[in-house]
Formats: structure tokens, sequence, C-alpha cells
């Protein structure tokens, strides 16, 4: 590790210099000639039958180009999931029925927004509103109104079943009558969403002879790409995706989205370029939240605190489509039994569609919901048995080598370092005590510490599964990469020139990145699924690998050496022993040219996750292998409970993570303080207020995103459990969306190490703790 | 985001902007910070054919006048409230109220005068309506209340910050109009219509602030609590003013008035008599903030619930009471 | 109807004819190209569209265009001489301050506008200055480094210019 130049490194951010001067340039930055403005009409009543839409007043306004309504589109559905059991049930514009106050009607293209919005306000949509239902349960039930047919394959007595998955292993029966305490709860979380900075704005132009450019503010261009391509019935080949700077996304822009599509179809019909940006109220309205989920969860354990059995019955709220309803209750299962051993598992998890705004991912995509369940119970479990959190947690965290049900393996595996390095850093036993023999004190203001322990993969298969990246050598011996990898703000692009330096020696800022453009870029796994350190990384690592095989071959024949024999050293080649035969990269280029018949030397890679798993694991059964890479963390939360106040502070944060290695250790610090934040805002105060399918607080006043008063201590432990070697593959883990999920369940626990009451729902607001104190009723 | 079309009118001088109230009042709005008026014009609450903007106009630095009373321009900025040491040393509890308000950039736009004629809000009026909660409510000009639907009337909440601290501190407001000056209390200001909060007519504006200085010793302090502790409206404020005898620890007169918790501003009668003429105590200050607690009725908004409203008052008012006592000094000329 | 009016925006001035109802934000993007001032919300909750009148941090998203009219205002764009970084902007990237990026902007006119104000703030001082910028990736905890860092640094350049 300790000849390690870039990686492992605190480099700064590659793009860090364009984004501190303002010249990146956003989506919304984009100015074309000519360009028009988009706006959307969106559905008021959260169910009804469309009976006719008339656009003849609209379509006389001076100024309008084009409006669309369902007619104009080839009537095309999508989906989050477009699978045979979970086909595609979205129309991107409302055919005749509307399923939620938001949906999108119809759109128009008009030279300024005063007039698209007079067309939008003449355009007359007859609606017959329908009944409609809002609660997962109630949606259930047999007599509820249905959205959609229930799913065919679920045979249960149910209504609006958008999806089941159902697993087991083991004899939870036999088991149960076999623990020492046998202990049941239910748990629920919230509605809370993203809070990207940068709205959803796509900018499209669609060019006479018939290609589609388009710009969208995305977490990966080839997976709109296919979808626009399908929904507009054109050629994957005359759409073309591009790379703008993205302001921010945690999982909330990663699929179709209608404003997508309808800025393509109004520019296809002007052919102008067409932008539409949402308001922020439209995308607290309109837009996908994170899905809340009830979760009930049923525990034996012996008295020594061993987990011998575990039952999940899990439903999900994924909103009036499927989005990625059924990807959480599936994913949930895996973040319920990833980070301890269990013998035994029920597990069942229902999508159940109602009238709400359809949900995405966020960051951690039922991690935090499932996270908090589990370890909140675990925490009951041991102050029952008398063990102490860390203790309970030792005894059944999952170590090096163990083998998953699902056939996974964990490999090297740091849980228990995890768990005790950040015990001991933070005195976690002397103060759990101190503060539960205080907690009944007289006194206002009481300290509480509690640990959540997670685990997460890294890359999954899922469209598109594999990174591609081509690297080029310059006439001087610097490099340009061309990357399908998007940088949200992750620091992708950073990460993979770090990757590139190191195998080729080059100081990263002479590494140009073209990056996220469907058009000139290889494929990539896009920035959604946790895989970009991984399986992006790998594919550069591999690129680099074949341009220094290259300049090796060509270095040896030119300076007459054994290729084992040369060294590679700031942008030069020199034999080892002898650094006087040494040649520039410039010089190798221009060999090459000269000798190789004009290779200007070139190198690409590729790398997909479980290169011999044919498919992505089953969303209804689990069965399939599902990663080859996992991440573990144990975090601690310290708070301060107000108790006059029933407010709540996060006063400290230690997260202790096993990410593999860092490659950059200053942005993973970034990723981890980041998710700390988003959790405590998900633990204290944000909550997507909703009434009846409406939202009451569509802005950031109302919808309260930490701000730097929130800002909590957070301090960081690695646990480095990999390494990096040159020219070796590597197995670095993922550090984005695990770490928003232990730190949720730490501070749960801490909350009740300090009150002394359990908290079953989120979010722990100060008028649910002041309740649990018993000042209020 | 983007505003409504409508023609801009900058006057140079108060007469002027007098006049053009005078000729366009029924159809104009006035701006002065923009931090209030401009969301709501954006959301189209409003929809003047006139804007008034008084960014021209000069605000006037603050003065102790020879009345004994601290004079202060309504166009001030809150930050300059916040920091000017005239008013710090003569009023802190306008200038902690004013520190209080929205972020560090709202303070440095928005104005004193904007602060008082803050519109009241609600959940569901602070709202683009464009698909959401279409049908009008009381406070759009509708029949009907989201928030009680079985309500006869508006129950918007007043959520200004300078206010309570204002009607605690006395103040009073010269109210101009083309013809005349009157002057009015901060207190008889708010109307307690969350339709029409405050009593400012179309046609007048409001010119300076009167803040009358204290004889002896005076204790003050603006409590807010908020979700995030800074960028939000209050859930509750408290503005309390403890007026003292030469003992400095016998309040002779006290003032306390809330904010957030109802369609106006207002005071708490009982639990200011409750202080008078008494030797302050962290017993009485319970007592005191029972009684406010038992005594107020606050109106559920944004999500805080009854309960835990009238608790907070309680808490709050303790703490807003003993910090005023641990402040006691002596205060103006 | 459209108004003329003149705007110095960063050291240059501007004369423009205008619609009365545009927003500064609206000016500074769409007619001088200066992008580099966010539209996050419009309504004035989040702070990216942060620029400095006067020295002042202001909401470019709430101040009508017109109603800058004589007073000096500085964007982002504004800071940096050519290649070289503000003392604020390099602390940004030293400390990992700079995520998705969006807030930045915003973000580092409000640094530069504190340091004017407090050359060492204190951290409470730091939050009431930053309680109008949100920012959802860094956790502010690392924009909070960077602060101190400048505050530490202008701080030596200070000393080091009164040495000469």
């Amino acid at each position: 590790m300790s000849d390690l130049q870039f990686v492992g490194k605190r480099i700064q951010r590659k793009d860090g210099p364009a984004k501190v001067t303002g010249r990146a340039m956003y989506t919304g930055d984009l100015n074309l000639p000519g360009m028009l403005v988009g706006k959307i009409l969106r559905s008021p009543y959260p169910h009804a039958q469309i009976l006719n839409i008339d656009i003849s007043r609209a379509a006389q306004v001076a100024g309008v180009k084009a409006i669309i309504t369902a007619h104009d589109t080839l009537g095309i559905k999508h989906g989050f999931v477009e699978t045979p059991r979970y086909p595609a049930d979205q129309f991107p514009l409302a055919m005749d029925r509307v399923r939620f106050v938001g949906e999108e009607v119809a759109a128009v293209a008009a030279t300024d927004p005063h007039t698209a919005e007079e067309a939008l306000s003449l355009i007359q949509v007859d609606y017959a509103p329908l009944p409609a239902v809002f609660d997962p349960l109630e949606a259930m039930r047999p007599d509820a109104p249905e959205i959609h047919p229930s799913h065919p394959k679920v045979r249960e007595p149910f209504q609006n079943i958008a999806g089941k998955t159902e697993t087991s292993w083991g004899d939870v029966e036999k088991a149960f009558a076999e623990s020492d305490l046998v202990i049941e709860n239910r748990f629920e979380s919230h509605l809370r969403t993203h809070g990207y900075l940068e709205p959803q704005v796509s900018v499209a132009s669609f060019e006479p002879g018939g290609k589609l450019n388009v710009w969208t503010s995305s977490q990966g261009p080839f997976i709109k790409r296919a979808k626009l391509a399908r929904t507009l019935g054109i050629p994957f080949s005359t759409v073309r995706v591009q790379k703008a700077y993205v302001g921010g996304a945690f999982g909330g822009k990663i699929d179709l989205f209608s404003h997508e599509y309808c800025a393509a179809l109004l520019s296809m019909k002007t052919s102008r370029p067409v932008k539409i940006c949402a308001s922020r109220e439209e995308i607290f309205a309109a837009y996908r939240h994170g899905q809340p989920l009830l979760v009930e969860l049923k525990t034996g354990v012996k008295k020594d605190g061993t987990l011998l059995a575990q039952q999940f019955r899990v439903i999900n709220n994924p909103g009036a489509y499927r989005g990625s309803g059924v990807v959480v209750i599936f994913l949930a299962w895996g973040f319920a039994t990833l980070p301890y051993r269990l013998p035994n598992l029920k597990y069942e998890g229902y999508a159940v569609y109602t009238n709400n705004p359809v949900r995405a991912p966020q960051r951690g995509h039922g991690a935090p919901q499932m996270r908090f369940a589990v370890e909140s119970q675990l925490d009951m479990i041991a102050e029952e048995l008398g063990l102490d959190p860390i203790e309970i947690r030792l005894k059944n965290a999952r170590r090096s080598g163990e083998r998953l049900p699902n056939g996974d393996n964990v490999h090297n595996c740091g849980l228990t370092e995890c768990i005790s390095q950040s015990a001991t850093h933070t005195e976690f036993l002397e103060k759990h005590k101190a503060n539960r023999s205080a907690a009944s004190a007289n006194e206002r203001y009481r300290r509480g510490i509690g640990m959540g322990v997670s685990a997460y993969f890294g890359g999954s298969l899922i469209y598109p599964n594999s990174s591609s990246v081509i690297i080029k050598m310059n006439d001087d011996g610097s490099l340009t990469m061309l990357t399908g990898a998007i940088d949200i703000g992750q620091g992708a692009e950073t990460i993979l020139s770090q990757i590139v330096a190191e195998e080729l020696k080059v100081p990263v800022d002479e590494i140009q990145v073209i990056a996220a453009d469907t058009e000139t870029t290889p494929v990539d796994i896009g920035a959604w699924i946790s895989g970009g350190a991984y399986v992006s990384g790998n594919a550069t690592r591999e690129a680099a690998t074949q341009v220094r095989t290259k300049l090796l071959q060509i270095a040896a024949n030119e300076l007459e050496a054994n290729p084992d024999d040369l060294v590679l050293e700031e942008k030069t080649v020199y034999v080892m022993g002898s650094p006087d035969r040494r040649l520039t990269y410039q010089e190798l280029v221009s060999a090459s040219v000269r000798k190789n018949r004009g290779d200007p030397i070139t190198g690409e890679g590729h790398w997909r996750t479980m290169k011999d798993e044919p498919m992505h694991p089953s969303l209804a059964t689990t069965k399939g292998r599902w990663s080859e890479n996992y991440a573990f963390d144990a975090q601690i939360a310290e708070v301060e409970v107000d108790t006059e106040t029933g407010v709540v502070r996060l006063i400290r944060a230690v997260t202790a993570h096993d990410c593999g290695f860092p490659i950059n250790p200053m942005l993973v610090e970034g990723q981890v303080d980041g998710q700390v934040s988003m959790a405590l805002g998900h633990a204290f105060m944000e909550e997507v207020l909703m009434e009846e399918g409406r939202t009451l607080n569509p802005n950031w006043l109302d919808y309260h995103m930490p701000c730097m008063h929130n800002i909590a201590q957070s301090e960081h432990i690695d646990v480095i459990t990999e390494s990096y070697e040159v020219g070796r593959p590597y197995r670095t883990k993922e550090v984005g969306e695990g770490l928003v999920s232990a730190i949720l369940a730490a501070i749960a626990n801490a909350v009740y190490n300090a009150i002394g009451v359990r908290l079953y729902s989120t979010p722990f607001t100060p008028e649910k703790i002041l309740r649990a104190l018993g000042k209020i009723k | 985001m983007h505003l409504p079309r409508f023609n801009l009118l900058r006057p140079r001088s108060f007469t002027e902007a007098l006049e053009f109230l005078e000729r366009h009042g029924a159809d104009a709005q006035i701006v002065a910070g923009g931090t209030d008026i401009l969301p709501r014009l954006k959301y189209g609450l409003l929809s003047p054919e006139f804007v008034i903007s008084l960014k021209r106009l000069h605000a006037d630095s603050p003065v102790l006048t020879s009345e004994g009373n601290l004079r202060l321009g309504s166009l001030m900025t809150l930050a300059d409230v916040g920091s000017s040491q005239i008013i710090r040393q003569n009023a802190p509890l306008l200038a902690e109220a004013a520190e209080a308000v929205g972020s560090k950039q709202v303070r440095h736009m928005g104005t004193l005068g904007g602060n008082i004629c803050l519109e009241n809000r609600c959940l569901y009026y602070n709202q683009g309506h464009e698909f959401q909660f279409i049908e009008p409510c009381f406070k759009r000009k509708g029949d009907a209340c989201y928030l009680f639907p079985k309500g006869k009337k508006c129950w918007a909440v007043f959520m200004g910050d300078t206010a309570p601290a204002l009607i605690s501190l006395g103040a009073e407001l010269e109210i101009a109009s083309h013809e005349k000056m009157t002057l009015e209390t901060v207190e008889g200001f708010y109307t307690g219509d969350p339709v029409r909060p405050n009593a400012l007519s179309r046609y007048e504006m409001i010119r300076d602030i009167l803040i009358p200085m204290p004889v002896g010793l005076r204790g003050s302090a603006f409590v807010k609590l908020s979700p995030r502790g800074g960028l939000d409206f209050a859930t509750l404020s408290i503005a309390v003013v403890l007026d003292m005898a030469d003992d400095g620890v016998t309040c002779l007169t006290a003032r306390i008035t809330l904010g957030a918790v109802s369609p106006r501003p207002s005071r708490v009668p009982k639990a200011e008599e409750a202080l008078a003429e008494q030797r302050l105590s962290s017993e009485l200050f319970r007592s005191v903030s029972e009684i406010v607690q038992n005594e107020v009725n606050p109106v559920t908004h944004h999500g805080f619930s009854r309960a835990y409203l009238k608790k907070c008052l309680q808490s709050q008012t303790f703490d807003a009471l003993t910090l005023a006592a641990s402040r006691v000094e002596k205060r103006g000329t | 109807m459209k108004t003329l009016i003149e705007l110095s925006v960063n050291g240059e001035k501007y004369e423009l004819g205008i619609e009365p109802q545009l927003t500064l934000l609206e000016v500074l993007r769409d007619h001088l190209g200066l992008t580099g001032t966010k539209e996050g919300c419009g309504t004035g909750e989040c702070g990216s569209c942060t620029v400095l009148a006067d020295g002042k941090p202001i909401l470019s998203c709430l101040a009508l265009a017109a109603d800058c009219e004589g007073v000096p205002i500085t964007t982002i764009e504004g800071l940096a001489q050519g290649d070289s970084l503000t003392t604020v902007q390099q602390a940004f990237l030293d400390t990992g301050a700079v995520q998705c990026g969006f807030c930045t902007p915003g973000m580092v006119l409000s640094a530069a506008a504190l340091l004017e104000e407090f050359p060492s703030p204190t951290d409470p001082q730091i939050k009431k200055a930053f309680e109008g910028n949100l920012c959802r990736c860094t956790g502010y905890n690392k924009i909070m480094e960077a602060i101190r860092q400048a505050a530490c640094n202008c701080g030596q350049q200070n000393v080091q210019e009164k040495d000469k």
C-alpha cells in the first residue's frame, strides 16, 4: 500500500475548480438558440377517469408551439422495473385515467413561461372522480377501490397488490419453539424525500435529420436513452443523452420521468429545443419520494443472545404505479438479514398500490427502514436478556468468508472490528450504562448513546449491468478517459482518474475525462446501485492495464530491455537499476505510432459484477446471487434530548466502516458526513406531510431539511479489509448508501437510552418525544 | 419560478410613493424587501397590476427623540436592526427578534416594516394551487377552510418575529397616507382576521416605528422555537419585557407577547398581572408559565398539534422569563 | 413594457432593456449568461441563488433586477481572477467541501461575506451566517471546516500583507 501515489490519497475533486467558480454547467444552465419552455399540466384528482381533453383554446394562444396529450403518444408504458413478472405500468402522459394528484396529463411548449402557463390554464380536462385510497393497509382490503388489478400471481384475497417478495430458509416455527425469548414488534417509517438541490430539469433538442439530443439531470444516461427510445418508438441510435453536471440525486433521478419524455416529444413536434424544469413545488408534490415501510418483525433468540429465527412482514406504499416499490420489498429482505447470522428466516413483503405519487429509490433504498426495525429490536432483546448492545451484536455479526443463504460470499468482512472499534472509541458501554441510570432523573437535558449496524451491496445486476472504459494516450503523454460513469457529486470522475493515475503514473490533472455521453462513451452501470468504485473502477483499471502493457512493450523494444525490468514513473518508463535508460510517454507514443502501424496507444476495459451469474436475482423469490461485494459498518449516535421541548439533537456520530479500502478518503468522509446529516433529518425533522394524496409542505420552509444549525460532529474510523495493488483486480466496497441506515438505528437506540421509552415509528419529532415522556397527552 | 407580469413603479421619495398609492392603491402592491411578497407573487397569491418598489427610498437611521422614543424607519433592513448599536443598547429585544428572522440573506433584504406587515401563513395557503388545493379557501376569497373543514373562518397564523417584540416594547407605528399621518399602537395594528391581518389600508404605508424608552431597570428576552433553530418561521415565539424596581429583583410591570400561535400576536394579560409587583423567582416563573399554558388556546398550525404547542408555551415562557430576569439592567436614557 | 436599467455586475456595467417583473436571478442567468448563480427553489429557502449586493449576501431569486440599479453585484463568476482562486474557494477544494456543487456558489459567496464581516468567526457566527444556505451532500461538516480554514488563511494573508 505504501508505494501508492494516487489511490488512497486525499486528492482534490477534478471538477472542484469548475464548481467553486461557477463554471460547471448543469442542465438548467443550457440555453440553446430558439429554445422553448415546456410546462406540464397535472391532475388535481387522486383518482379519476379522464372523459375528455380539449386543447383547442390553448392552441390558439400566440406563442404556443405545441401541445401534447396521451393521444400524441404511442401509448407505450414504462416502469422502473420492466420484467415479465412486473411489466411496465405507467404511461408517460395519463391515458384515460389519473391515479395520483400531480399525474401528468398534458404538456405545452411555448416561447416563454407566461404563455406556457396561460395555455395550461386553457386546457379543459373533464374528469369523473373515482374513489381513492391512500393507506396501504386500507388499499389491501378486498373492498378497496381498485387502482390496478392485483398481481395475478399473488393468490391472497388482497386488492391492489403491485408485487410480493417471499422467501424463507430453515424452519422458523421450530426455531421459535426452541427459543428462550420470542419478541414481536411493529415498526413504521415515514415519507421522506431526496432533497437534491438541483431541480429535475431536461433539455431536448431534436435535429431535423432525426437525432434527438437530450441533457437531463440524472444518475446515468444509458437507462434514460433506453427508456426514451422505447417510449418514443425511435431507434436507440437516434437518441443521444449527454453529460451535464448533476446537482445531487440520491436515488431520485434514475428512471424515466414524464418531463423528460415530454421535452423530447415536444422538441420532436416543434423541431426546436425544449427545456422543462420542474418547480420545487412540483418536485415535492408530484415527483417521487422515498418509500415508507411498515415492518412487522418477530425474533427468536437463545439466552446468550444468539439469533435463531426472524420472521418479517413488510408492507410498502409505493404510490399509484410500481416505481421501485417491488424492488424495495426485495431489497428489504437483504438489508434485514445481511449483518447477522440467521439460521431461520421467513420473509414476506408486499408492495401495495395507493393513490399517492409514485415512489423511487432513496439512498439506502429500504435499508434505513429495515435497520431501524432490526437494530431497535436487537437492543430490546439485549435489555431483556441482560446483555449489552455490543456483545449481542458481536455474537451474531458475520465474519469473513461466510456464505449467505442465497449463495453470496461476504469475503473479507470487517464488521466485528467496526463494532468493537467504534464502541471503544466512544466509551460506549460506560456511557450507555450511565445514561440508562440517569434516564429517569429529573434533569431537563438527557444524553443517550446507541449503536446501529448495517451492510450494503456494492453493485448488482440491473440494467445496465456492466461498465466499460476507453483510455487514449495523447501525443504529449497525457491521457483521455472515456467513461459512461456520471459524477453526481460523489466524485466518480475523481476516483476513476486516481485509478488511471496510479496504474499509469500520470498526474490526475493530466487525465481528461469525457463522461456520461451515450454517443461517445461506453456503457456504465450508473450512479445508482452502489457499484461505481467497484464496477466502473475495475473497468477503468483494466483499460489502464492495457495501456500500460502497450507502453511497456514499446518501451522494451526501444530500450532493448525485458518488460519485467521496466518501471513507470512520472510519465516516463525506465529500466530498473538504470534510471538513465528512460523514455518519456511522449516519446513512447511517437514510437508506437511509427512502429506499430499508427497505434497511438489506447486501452479498453470492462467489468461486470458476478461474471458467472447470468441473471439478476428473482424479485419474487430472492433466488439467485445478489452481489459479490458487501460493505459493513457500525455507527454510534450520541444524542441530547431537551425534555421540556422534546427537541433531540444528534451531538456526535461515529462511523466505523469497512468499505474495503478508500480510494479517496476525503470523498469517503464526505459520503459519510452527508449520510449522517440525511439520517438525522430522517430521524428528527423531515417528513413529507400528505393528506388524501395532496402534499401539505411542498417547499423547504415546511419540509425541514437540516440546515447548518443541525450539524452533527461526524467522526470516521476506517476498517481496511482490502488492498489495492497496481495491475490486479480489487474488491473495494460501497460507501454511499449503507451509512445512512445504521446511524438511523443508532439514533433510535440513543433516544431510548436517553429517555427510557422506545419509539416504534419515525420521525422522532419533539411532539412524539414529549408524548413518550408523558408530558403531553 | 417566475413572477407574473406587472407594471413597476419606483418612487424616489415617501411623498412620491404615497402619491402612487393614492393613484393605484386598489391595484397596487408595495414591495420593500420582497422576501414575503415575491414568493406570494410567484405562487399566484397576489396579482397586482402595479408593484410599487420602495428600494429607492432612503432608510432613515434610528434616533432617540427628545420625547424619549427610539424612532426607526420602517425601511431599515432586519440585519441593520439586529446590528444597530443604538437599537442594541436601547431596545435589545427588537434586535434579538430581528436576528431571529429567516436567514442571513432574508435579513439583509427584508425590512422591519415588511416584517410587521407579514401575511398570515398556513400550509394550505402558501402554495401554488396549480393542481393541489385548487378550490379557494377563505383566505383566497373562497368559502372553505382546509385546516378545519367544518370551520367558518380562516385560521392562518401570524408568524412574524419582530411584532411580538414591538408589542412587548409598547411600540407605535406612524402610518402615512397621501392625506394624513396617523399613530397606531403595534398591538392595535393587528386585526385578528387572518384574511386581512393588519389595519393598513391599500393607500397607506408604515413610515416610522416609535419605541418608548424605559425610565428604570428593564430585562427582556425573545425566545423562538423552531424545527431547525434557523431559517424557519416560528413554531411559537415569546417576547418578554420586565420593567423592574430599583432593587433589581422586583418586577413592576411585565409584558408578554406570543407569536405564531394565533391569527395575531397577542399578549397574555393574566400572566402579566401575575408578575406585576412580584419578586422574581423560579417558582414565580413556573406559575406564570403555567398561567400562559392554561390561558392561551393555540391554533394548530404547520403540523404542530395544540397539545404540543400548549406544552411548549409553558416551557418557552419559563425560558424567556428566566432569560429576561438574567438580563436586567438600565436601558434607555 | 420594458424598462431600461443599468446594472453593475462583477465590476462591469450593463445596460439592459428588461421586463420589470424579472428577478436579478433571471437577468444574471438568461440575459448576462452568468449561470453560476443557481435556482434551487425560487422562493428564498435554499440560498443557491445567493449573490452579494454591495458586499452583503442576498437572494437573487427574490430581488427585482430593476431594484438592483446602482448596487454593485458580485456573483460567483466575479471572485476568482483568472486561474487564481480566492482563499475561500481554495479552502472549499482543500477540505472537500464540494460535492454536487449546486449549493457551492451560494456557499462560497456567503463565506466571502461572512469573513468580510467577521475575519475570525466563531462557530455560532458561522452557523448564523449559513442558516439560509442548504446543502444536501456534505452534512455541512466540511463546509464548516472550509470556512474555518479560510478564516485562518485570510488572517495569515493579512499579516503577510502588513509585513510587506
